[in-house]
């Protein structure tokens, strides 16, 4: 090996060993929040005496998630599949689709663990947290392929089944890999949520709350990185599948894109249009009940769409619950907005930044996996000794939660931009800055727009984690009040009410979507 | 190669009074109006013309991959439609149009493979195919490993590997450079000549045209029609030497001024 190279390979474990240092010095002379920063060596000094609680902890966190992220990706990918084969399916299970990516997950949590038995909660909650990203990213490989094999295919008599064979399977294998390695982290996050208020004596999340009130930061850290080191382990393992897989992808050459021309329809088909839509709303709502009805849930504890109604409608204190609901309604969603507008803005530049200097990336990627999965849990208390109890705090955590995906996915659209037209700006000496203005951004625009529908629910999620553990404000404080005083009818109105502002949330970002990507498509089309 | 030589099954192409549109701007224009050609089974055919002239829109609408607004496009009396599905047509389109994560082997397998006609005695079939080509060697590459020329000696090779009674050619050649472009027309002709498929090239390329084909079918565009078919008198198997003959250019020049009359028009 050249000397220079081996410099090159030891410069990022000079940077690691610069920042630990930088931390070990703040730590030690406690100048951050008090002493809530400890020093690498505190943490891994009480991780060693805790050594051997760890495992059944690990291990009780871990084997549902597994499961559940299992059983989520499979129903994932199955329905995605026949998504793209039954246009009218989607269609109909629209409704249901974009209510599970609403529904945050700390909602869900109390809502499974009144409803379910055993490890149940957090398998099922992994499973709801894997289901919708990996949905979408693997639709969207089935979907964006290239046009011209079709053609080929075509001209063999081959119909939707033989392109879905031949050459959607293969073409989505990168969006379905890069769809798990976002649902690999949520996974774990999941069924560490499930954990909260399930009173279960093993498993991360029990250990960490067990922990949050025994003023001993050097632990919750350790839990914390625990937590970070296992959903870094799952991302690294789904990020090597998607590398092996995704080298031999790119086209050698450029397809030119057609533009689709929508026929508006009349009539009948108009008819069935609106028919479908208003069954894809009926949907959840239908499928909650069955849900219910199927396992045979005591009604007092568990409450269908009609129960939750009469709880906020018909029951004598029903004023007094919407009163409750709605003032934290108003607390809850400007947080979350601004909340999403940072998040996205600061992954997009991120996401650049990381496309002109390549070493950022490098940089960028650890420090972005930490800040998905510890932080939420175990950065809340230490966030809210830095910023207060008070808005900063809570859109602090907000960002965190949101960034992450929204990077992966933005990042990952820069990175698919066929190799011939940035080869093209080449020729004319472009810089990287005008390949990524001309070629690269826009290029990546449905990307980008995918992120910000992606995010969107998250943003409500990260809002009601920090007011469930920290602030005390809005519909994450009101929740935990509510599972605190065993108020069934409640805790599954805050429930429908959260999901339902998510989805509220995610079609607003998804109408200004349609005017972004129409625009952009006749512009292109008339110049 | 062994003792039986393929099958020689043929088609003749019928085209009768095809028309197509296409809205453009809240415009309708003619890509092809009231277009009839027939093309004997095992005949070669040229289509030259200017750009827009709706040739590329005849090749799709015989191959069965767009329908005509008027008319009836016949393959041995059958549909595009129904001929498609008996792998009677080998299409090779302006792009090679490869899957970028097959090798050159399992490219060529593909239409075998749509068809579920493969079996273990298409491997023999699609290593003689790389040998037609001249591409041994490479049966193991992937598409971006190999130049363009490469890329589309394999599309070829993709189009034979179904014994096609009708081969569609939508430019094969058009991104290939001129002395490339030369051997590849001399190895089609090699290749026509033994498989004897009924044939139909759309070129840019008059020298081309006139080097393959036994006529050549001049359209001119706005609408799209035919506007001269010239039947070419060279013996075969042509040789390169012919590129160069006084005939040749004698020829070249009649089909050229077709062509630039409907340019100019």
């Amino acid at each position: 090996m050249k000397p220079g190279r081996l410099v090159k390979r030891l410069k990022p474990l000079l940077r690691i060993l610069i920042l630990l240092a930088l931390w070990e010095f703040l730590g030690d002379l406690h100048l951050i929040a008090q002493g809530a920063l400890p020093s690498p060596s505190a943490i891994v000094m009480q991780w060693w005496q805790d050594r051997a609680v760890y495992p059944p902890h690990i291990w009780a966190t871990l084997e549902p998630a597994l499961i559940g992220f299992v059983i989520g990706d499979a129903i994932a990918a199955a329905a995605a599949f026949a998504f793209v084969l039954l246009p009218t399916f989607e269609g109909l299970m629209r409704g249901f689709n974009i209510a599970v990516f609403g529904i945050p997950p700390i909602a869900l949590a109390p809502v499974l663990v009144i409803t379910l038995p055993g490890d149940w909660p957090q398998i099922v909650l992994a499973a709801v947290s894997v289901y919708f990203p990996t949905m979408v990213m693997t639709l969207l490989g089935l979907r964006d392929i290239d046009p011209r094999p079709i053609d080929v295919i075509c001209s063999y008599g081959g119909g939707e089944v033989a392109v879905l064979r031949w050459l959607r399977l293969r073409s989505c294998l990168p969006g379905f890999l890069s769809g798990l390695r976002v649902a690999a982290p949520a996974a774990i996050l999941g069924a560490i949520l499930a954990e909260f208020g399930s009173g279960a004596r093993w498993g991360l999340g029990s250990f960490l709350l067990g922990s949050l009130g025994r003023g001993n930061p050097a632990r919750i850290w350790g839990i914390g990185l625990s937590a970070t080191l296992m959903a870094a382990f799952a991302y690294g393992l789904c990020a090597l599948l998607g590398r092996r897989f995704s080298a031999s992808m790119t086209a050698v050459t450029i397809a030119s894109g057609t533009i689709e021309t929508k026929t508006a329809k009349r009539g009948a088909a108009r008819l069935l249009q609106v028919s479908l839509a208003i069954a894809a709303l009926g949907m959840p709502f239908l499928i909650w009940w069955a849900i219910l009805k199927g396992f045979g849930v005591s009604p007092v504890i568990a409450k269908t769409p009609l129960g939750v109604w009469n709880y906020l409608i018909n029951a004598p204190d029903a004023a007094e619950s919407r009163g409750a609901i709605l003032q934290a309604l108003k607390e809850s969603l400007p947080l979350a907005g601004v909340g999403l507008i940072i998040a996205l803005s600061v992954a997009l530049v991120l996401a650049v930044m990381g496309m002109i200097w390549r070493n950022l990336t490098a940089l960028l990627m650890p420090a972005a996996l930490i800040l998905q999965t510890m932080p939420l849990v175990a950065l809340t208390p230490m966030i809210v000794l830095l910023f207060g109890r008070g808005i900063a705090a809570t859109l602090v955590v907000t960002v965190i939660v949101t960034f992450f995906p929204a990077f992966i996915t933005i990042a990952q659209g820069l990175a698919t931009v066929p190799r011939a037209s940035l080869d093209l700006l080449d020729v004319y000496g472009a810089s990287r800055l005008q390949k990524l203005r001309m070629v690269s951004l826009p290029m990546s625009l449905p990307y980008l727009c995918a992120a910000a529908r992606l995010v969107a629910p998250a943003s409500l999620l990260g809002v009601m984690i920090a007011e469930w553990l920290a602030t005390g404000y809005g519909l994450g404080n009101l929740l935990n009040t509510a599972r605190g005083e065993l108020d069934y009818g409640m805790i599954w109105a805050v429930a429908f009410v959260a999901v339902a502002v998510s989805v509220g949330f995610y079609q607003l970002v998804k109408v200004i979507e349609e005017g972004v990507l129409r625009r952009f498509g006749s512009a292109s089309a008339t110049s | 190669m062994d003792g039986s030589p393929p099958k020689l099954l043929t088609d003749d192409i019928d085209l009768n009074g095809i028309t197509r549109t296409f809205a453009v701007a809240a415009k309708q224009v003619y890509a092809l109006n009231d277009v009839s050609l027939h093309c004997e089974a095992g005949s070669f055919t040229a289509l030259i013309g200017p750009s827009g002239c709706g040739k590329s829109t005849l090749l799709r609408i015989i191959a069965g991959l767009e329908r005509p607004d008027a008319g009836t496009a016949l393959i041995g009396g059958q549909t595009p439609a129904q001929k498609c599905r008996t792998g009677a047509l080998g299409v090779a389109f302006q792009d090679s149009a490869l899957l970028p994560w097959r090798t050159v082997r399992q490219n060529i397998a593909l239409p075998l493979q749509i068809l579920k006609r493969f079996t273990p005695q298409g491997h023999d079939k699609i290593d003689r195919l790389i040998e037609l080509v001249g591409l041994e060697g490479f049966e193991n590459a992937r598409p971006a490993q190999l130049s363009g020329g490469m890329r589309q000696r394999v599309a070829i090779a993709r189009t034979l590997v179904t014994d096609p009674s009708v081969l569609l050619m939508d430019e094969p050649f058009g991104a290939l450079d001129q002395i490339l472009r030369r051997s590849m027309n001399i190895e089609l002709q090699r290749i026509w000549m033994e498989k004897r498929a009924t044939t139909l090239l759309v070129t840019h390329g008059i020298d081309e045209a006139l080097f393959l084909a036994d006529r050549v079918v001049v359209m001119h565009r706005d609408p799209g029609r035919i506007a001269q078919i010239v039947a070419i008198p060279f013996a075969r198997p042509r040789l390169p030497e012919l590129f160069s003959s006084p005939q040749f250019h004698q020829l070249e020049d009649e089909i050229a001024a077709h062509f630039y009359g409907a340019a100019t028009a």
